[in-house]
């Protein structure tokens, strides 16, 4: 299992998948990372030799947030939107959609587990 | 989608002649706008302002953070007072 920055890389993978296991890399910025190593991204993660490890290592170390920071920084972002009040940050505080989708139903990635309330017209008694 | 850079922010004129007036008088008196719509630039650090909601004027005090959003969001339109909780009790 190959390690970078504190993760382990799936072995049997091609690398451009595996370095997606890293929070904060998707598959453009894994292709990327691989053209700036001067990687094959198709040759397995297993595979890859030290020098290469630590040169991928190296490269997100300098030029990307990742991992933790990363976290970190979203995390800071909305605590900004909350403490100055906006509308973004009451909705963050609310845990309610914050890009204005409906709320009538759906947004319950948001919202989470339906409650259901007793007494209340369900959609098919509405119609 | 953001807004052409050619065009600058959108910053409505005489908000912003007022905060300048203001500025220069030293003076630091809320400034009543309906003008939701009008960008927060770094000028509006500082002072106050009455941003209509549709009903009444929200008191807003600009600090540095809120530079970039609009005027708008920080004034809610909308009041939720939760759900009733009647249901339960006319079914008692």
């Amino acid at each position: 299992m190959p390690r970078i920055l504190g993760v382990d890389l799936p072995n049997d993978k091609r690398t451009f998948v595996s370095l997606r296991y890293l929070y904060g890399i998707g598959k453009t910025v894994a292709l990327e990372l691989c053209a700036k190593a001067e990687i094959d991204p198709q040759t397995k993660a297993g595979q890859l030799t030290e020098d290469q490890l630590s040169r991928l290592a190296g490269i997100i170390e300098a030029d990307y947030v990742v991992e933790g920071p990363l976290r970190r920084q979203t995390q800071q972002n909305i605590a900004r939107l909350k403490e100055i009040g906006c509308y973004r940050g009451s909705r963050h505080r609310r845990g309610l959609p914050c890009h204005g989708q409906r709320t009538k139903t759906n947004a319950r990635t948001r919202k989470g587990p339906r409650k259901t309330v007793a007494g209340k017209k369900s959609v098919k008694e509405m119609r | 989608m953001s807004r052409s850079l050619k065009k600058g922010p959108y910053v409505v004129e005489k908000v912003f002649k007022k905060v300048l007036k203001q500025k220069d008088s030293g003076s630091r008196e809320p400034i009543k706008t309906w003008a939701r719509a009008c960008t927060i630039v770094p000028e509006f650090v500082g002072h106050t302002f009455m941003v209509h909601n549709g009903k009444l004027f929200h008191k807003v005090f600009v600090v540095e953070d809120m530079v970039g959003h609009k005027l708008g969001e920080f004034s809610p339109t909308r009041m939720f007072r939760g759900h009733t909780e009647a249901k339960k009790a006319a079914a008692s």
